[in-house]
C-alpha cells in the first residue's frame, strides 16, 4: 500500500514537472543519467534483455553504453562502433517502463531511451522503415499514410452517421485515434465507445477529418519537435470546439495527451484526459451508465504498458468489469504495475517482429494459465499483438478493447 | 591475452552468432557490479577478448575443449549482480555467459524440488513456484536480479537462510560441465559443497535442483534497541525460536530508510523478524516467544503499524544510493558472539556515514552489508583506502572473527577463512584433478599473482595495503 503510496506521488510529481516544464526542459543530461546507475541490475526484467539475453540489451548495458558514447575524449571511430550496439538496442525496446519502474534510484530511464533514438536519428541511424513511418506520419496525419478523407470510414462500415457529432461544439471530444480509424482489426472499438457515449446521452464531439495522429509514435521515437506540431494542430482543433476533456480508448493517445502534450505545449495543454475506461467508470458511479447483461465467459484484463506504467492508470477499468453482473474475473498472474508487456509498443513492429512474437509469448502463456476465455485490454496495439499470439497458440480466447466488452455488458451479445 | 586468429576462429565456427568480441560488448562484460578502480585495471586483464552466450551443455563441453586445446581462460558470468569480481576476468580470455542457457522449470511435488536453469532470476523462479503454491527456501536480497547459479557461485547466504541454510543446503542435485569436458550430475552434499562458492573454478553449472517448499505466509514483527551490544544480545534470543528471517538496521540506516520510503521507524536498532505461520495458534505461540525473546534482551517491541508492509522493501536497500553523491558498499559474515567490538568500532570510525543492514544467516551468524555514503566523489584512491579501512576491521582490528561474504576476485585467497582448511584441501585435490591448466575462471578462490609482478599476490598486496593504513 505504502509502496504504491509511494509511487503514485512519484507519479504525480512527475506529471506535474512534466506540466511546468517548457518544452526544452524535458532533455535529461543522459551522461549524468548514466553514471547515476548503481548496477544493481533490477532492470533486468527487460522483456527484451529476457530475449536476446546479450547485457548489450540490458537497460544497464544501455547506460553503460552511453557513458562510452558520451563520454570525452571517446575516439569517433569507437563512437561509430559503440553507437552499433547502442541504437540497435534502442529500437529493440518496447517502451514499456518496466525498467524505470523497478529502478531502485529512479532513474527516469523512459526520457534517456527516447532522448538515445534522437541522437540516433541526428545521426541519419533509423531503420528504413522506421523513417518511413515518420514520413508517412509526417506527410499524411496518419500511421498508415492512408488519405485523410478515409478517417471517418469506420463510422460508415459500422453503419453509423458521424455527420451531426463531427467538429460540433461540445465540452468532451472522442479522439479516435489511427488504430481505431484506419485499421480493419479495430473495427468494433470506434463504434463501441461512440455507441456507449451515445447511450449514455454524453454530449460529445469527434474531430473527424480534422483529426490528426496524436503523435505518439513520433514521440516514442523521440521527435518531440516534430511531435509538437501534431499536439499544436490537435489542441487549436479541441479549443475551436470548446473541448475541456478528451476521452480515447487508445493508450499510446492517452499517453500523448498525458505526457508528450504537457511537455511540448506547456500550459496551453489544459485538457482533462480519460480513457475510456475512466468515463465508463464515472458514468457507472453517476448512475448514467448500467452494465445489465451478464457476461459468462471468465474474463481477465491485460494492463496495457502505456496506462499502468506510463500513465499510473490501474484501478478504472477493473472497477468496470467487476460492475458486469455475476462476473468471473481472474487477474493475470503478472498484474497492474508488474503487467507483462505484449512486445508490440515502442515501434518494436517496425524494427523487429519476430523479437515481437518472443515477447510476446510470455503474455500468452499467462492468459493461458489464468484459463480467461476472454482477455481485455485497452490498447490497439495490445489487442492486436494478443490476437496474434492466441491464434499463433492455438488458443480459445476472444480479445476484446475495455470499449467492446462494456457495450457487450450494456446491450447483452448480438 | 589477445585471441589467437585460429582460436576466434574455432569459437566462432561453432558458436556463431553467439560469440562477440566487438568493442561494446567487451567493455559491457568487463565489470560487475562495482567498476574497478583504473590503477587496479593495470594490474587485471578485466577486458575479456570476447563474449559467449552459452546454450547448452553441449555447447559448454566443446567451449572447455576449445579453452584447454588453446589454453584460453573462461569467466563464467550469471547475473553479474555482486560486486567480489567473481565473473570478471583476470588473465582476460573469454566469458561465459550462462543467461543464454536454455531455460527449464519442472516442480517434483513430493520431492518437494525445482529443476531448474542456473541462469533463472530469483524473482522469476519464485513467480513460477508461487503460481504453484511452493516457495524458494532461501534467496538473496538481489532477489530481482540474481541468477541462481551466480548464488551458488558465490556460495551465497540470504533471506530465509536462518532457517533453511545458504546455498549449500538448497541444493538437492548439481549438473555440471567440468573444465576437462566432462559432465557429471552431484547430488551428495560432500560434492554440492565443491561447487557452492567456488566461482566456477572447478566447472560451470548447468542444471540446479534446488529443494523447495510450500508457500507458507509470513508474520512480521519488529523490535528496537538501544545499543548494538542490546541487539546482538537480541538477536542471539530471537534466533532460538526459528524465524525465516531477522533482518536489522543501524539508526543511520534507519533514518535514511524512513526519509526515501516515508516510514516513522524510531531512530534505534530495528529488527524485523519474519516467521512462517500456517494457523492462527502459531502465530499466538510466535507472539508469545517473540515478547519472550525482546524482554530477555532489553528491547523494545514496536507497533505492528510502524512496519506494515515493511517487507516490500527488503529487496530494496540499494534505493538509499541514489540519495547520496557518492558510496561505498561491501558485505562481510561476522559472527553475534565476537562481534560488539567491531560493532562499536566501525560506527565510531564513520561516525555519521555508516549504514548497516544486516540479516541472520545462522543462528550464530550474520550478514551484513556495510554502506559508506559521502556528500562528496570520492577519488578512487580514497575509495579504495576505505576499502581497505573496512577490511582490516571486520577480519583482524576488531578480533571480530568475520569473514568476506564470497571470495570472487578481491578476497581470493580467503577460501580456507570461509570453507575451513578441510575443505579448502578437498577443493584443492579437485582442481587439480579437473582443471590442471587452471582455464576455469582463473584468479578467484585461489589468490592470483600479479601482472607484471609474478612473484607476488593479489592476497598479499591486500593484506600490506591493509596494514600500512594509518588510523586517525
Amino acid at each position: 500500500m505504502l509502496n504504491h503510496h509511494h509511487k503514485r506521488l512519484k507519479e504525480k510529481k512527475y506529471i506535474l514537472l512534466m506540466f511546468m516544464s517548457s518544452s526544452t526542459d524535458w532533455q535529461v543530461d543522459l551522461l549524468e543519467i548514466a553514471q547515476k546507475c548503481v548496477y544493481c541490475g533490477y532492470c533486468s526484467l527487460c522483456p527484451t534483455f529476457k530475449e536476446l539475453k546479450w547485457e548489450t540489451y540490458h537497460p544497464r548495458g544501455i547506460l553503460e553504453q552511453i557513458r562510452i558514447y558520451f563520454s570525452e575524449g571517446i575516439k569517433e571511430e569507437k563512437k561509430v562502433e559503440v553507437s552499433k550496439t547502442l541504437f540497435e538496442a534502442i529500437f529493440a525496446c518496447t517502451m514499456c517502463k518496466a525498467c524505470e519502474n523497478i529502478c531502485l534510484v529512479d532513474l527516469p530511464l523512459l526520457k534517456v531511451w527516447e532522448q538515445v533514438r534522437q541522437e540516433a536519428f541526428k545521426k541519419g541511424r533509423w531503420s528504413p522503415l522506421l523513417l518511413s513511418l515518420y514520413n508517412k506520419v509526417k506527410t499524411t496525419q496518419n500511421i498508415y499514410g492512408l488519405p485523410a478523407e478515409e478517417r471517418l470510414a469506420w463510422a460508415s462500415l459500422a453503419g453509423l452517421n458521424m455527420s451531426k457529432r463531427t467538429n460540433k461544439k461540445a465540452s468532451i471530444a472522442y479522439f479516435v485515434g489511427c488504430q481505431a480509424s484506419y485499421s480493419g482489426k479495430m473495427g468494433n472499438v470506434a463504434p463501441s465507445v461512440v455507441k456507449i457515449l451515445r447511450k449514455t446521452r454524453v454530449n460529445f464531439t469527434i474531430l473527424g477529418l480534422d483529426e490528426w495522429c496524436c503523435g505518439s509514435p513520433v514521440f516514442l521515437a523521440g521527435g518531440y519537435s516534430v511531435g509538437k506540431t501534431f499536439a499544436k494542430h490537435n489542441l487549436d482543433k479541441l479549443k475551436e470546439l470548446g473541448v475541456k476533456r478528451i476521452v480515447t480508448a487508445c493508450s499510446g493517445c492517452y499517453r500523448a495527451f498525458k505526457i508528450g502534450y504537457p511537455r511540448v505545449l506547456g500550459d496551453k495543454w489544459d485538457i482533462e484526459v480519460l480513457h475510456i475506461s475512466e468515463l465508463a467508470d464515472e458514468l457507472i458511479k453517476e448512475g448514467k451508465l448500467k452494465l445489465k447483461h451478464t457476461i459468462k465467459e471468465k474474463i481477465t484484463f491485460k494492463d496495457p504498458c502505456e496506462l499502468v506504467r506510463h500513465c499510473g492508470l490501474v484501478e478504472a477499468p477493473r472497477e468496470v468489469i467487476k460492475q458486469i453482473p455475476n462476473v468471473r474475473f481472474e487477474e493475470l498472474p503478472s498484474n497492474k504495475h508488474d503487467a507483462l508487456c505484449c512486445g508490440g509498443g515502442g515501434l518494436l513492429k517496425l524494427n523487429d517482429s519476430d523479437l515481437v512474437s518472443q515477447v510476446n509469448s510470455h503474455l500468452i502463456s499467462e492468459i493461458e494459465y489464468s484459463e480467461a476465455e476472454i482477455v481485455a485490454n485497452g490498447c490497439p496495439t495490445c489487442k492486436d499483438t494478443i490476437l496474434a499470439g492466441v491464434k499463433k497458440k492455438g488458443l480459445n480466447v476472444e480479445v476484446l478493447d475495455i470499449s467492446e466488452l462494456i457495450l457487450r455488458a450494456m446491450e447483452g451479445e448480438q | 591475452m589477445t585471441l589467437k586468429k585460429t582460436t576466434r576462429t574455432r569459437f566462432t565456427r561453432y558458436l556463431g552468432k553467439n560469440f562477440r568480441d566487438d568493442y561494446t560488448t567487451l567493455q559491457i562484460y568487463s565489470r560487475d557490479m562495482s567498476d574497478l578502480p583504473k590503477v587496479v585495471k593495470l594490474f587485471v586483464g578485466n577486458l575479456p577478448d570476447g563474449v559467449i552466450q552459452v546454450r547448452n551443455t553441449e555447447d559448454m563441453q566443446k567451449i572447455y575443449e576449445i579453452a584447454n586445446e588453446t589454453r584460453v581462460p573462461i569467466t563464467q558470468r550469471g547475473g553479474g549482480t555482486a560486486g567480489f569480481g567473481g565473473s570478471v576476468p583476470y588473465k582476460k580470455g573469454v566469458v561465459v555467459d550462462t543467461k543464454g542457457l536454455e531455460s527449464h522449470f519442472l516442480v517434483d511435488p513430493l520431492e518437494l524440488t525445482v529443476t531448474t536453469s542456473p541462469s533463472i532470476v530469483f524473482s522469476d523462479l519464485q513467480r513460477q513456484l508461487n503460481l504453484e503454491g511452493f516457495s524458494l527456501c532461501s534467496y538473496p536480497s538481489s532477489f530481482h536480479s540474481a541468477t541462481v547459479g551466480g548464488w551458488i557461485a558465490h556460495g551465497g547466504y540470504g533471506i530465509g537462510s536462518i532457517q533453511y541454510g545458504g546455498a549449500n543446503e538448497q541444493i538437492a542435485a548439481l549438473e555440471v560441465v567440468l573444465p576437462n569436458g566432462e559432465r557429471k550430475r552431484y547430488s551428495e552434499l560432500d560434492d554440492i559443497s565443491l561447487f557452492v562458492g567456488s566461482h566456477g573454478t572447478l566447472g560451470t553449472i548447468t542444471e540446479v535442483v534446488l529443494k523447495i517448499k510450500f508457500n507458507i505466509p509470513l508474520k512480521h514483527q519488529g523490535c528496537t534497541f538501544d545499543s548494538p551490544s542490546e541487539m546482538l544480545k537480541g538477536l542471539e534470543h530471537l534466533s532460538k525460536i526459528n524465524p525465516f528471517s531477522i533482518w536489522f538496521l543501524n539508526p543511520d540506516h534507519v533514518t535514511s530508510f524512513n526519509e526515501v520510503f516515508g516510514y516513522n521507524l524510531p531512530r534505534s536498532y530495528v529488527a524485523i523478524i519474519s516467521k512462517e505461520v500456517s494457523f492462527e495458534e502459531e502465530e499466538k505461540e510466535f507472539n508469545i516467544l517473540f515478547n519472550n525473546a525482546i524482554r530477555a534482551s532489553g528491547g523494545q517491541i514496536l507497533d505492528r503499524r510502524y512496519i506494515e508492509n515493511i517487507w516490500d522493501f527488503r529487496f530494496k536497500g540499494f534505493s538509499l544510493l541514489g540519495e547520496c553523491t557518492d558510496y561505498l558498499v561491501t558485505e562481510v559474515i561476522l559472527p553475534i558472539e565476537t562481534s560488539e567490538k567491531f560493532f562499536r568500532k566501525i560506527i565510531s570510525k564513520f561516525k555519521g556515514e555508516i549504514h548497516l543492514e544486516g540479516e541472520m544467516i545462522s543462528p550464530t551468524h550474520y550478514s551484513l552489508l556495510i554502506y559508506l555514503f559521502f556528500e562528496e566523489k570520492l577519488s578512487e584512491i580514497k575509495k579504495t583506502i576505505l576499502n581497505l579501512k573496512l577490511y582490516k576491521i571486520a577480519t583482524k582490528k576488531s578480533r571480530a572473527k568475520g569473514f568476506p561474504y564470497s571470495t570472487g576476485l578481491w578476497f581470493s585467497g580467503y577460501y580456507s577463512s570461509i570453507y575451513g582448511k578441510e575443505q579448502y584441501k578437498r577443493y584443492q585435490e579437485f582442481k587439480k584433478k579437473v582443471d590442471p591448466k587452471n582455464i576455469s575462471n582463473p584468479g578467484k578462490v585461489i589468490s592470483p599473482r600479479i601482472r607484471f609482478f609474478p612473484l607476488v599476490r593479489l592476497k598479499a598486496i591486500v593484506k600490506i595495503a591493509s596494514r600500512l593504513i594509518i588510523w586517525k
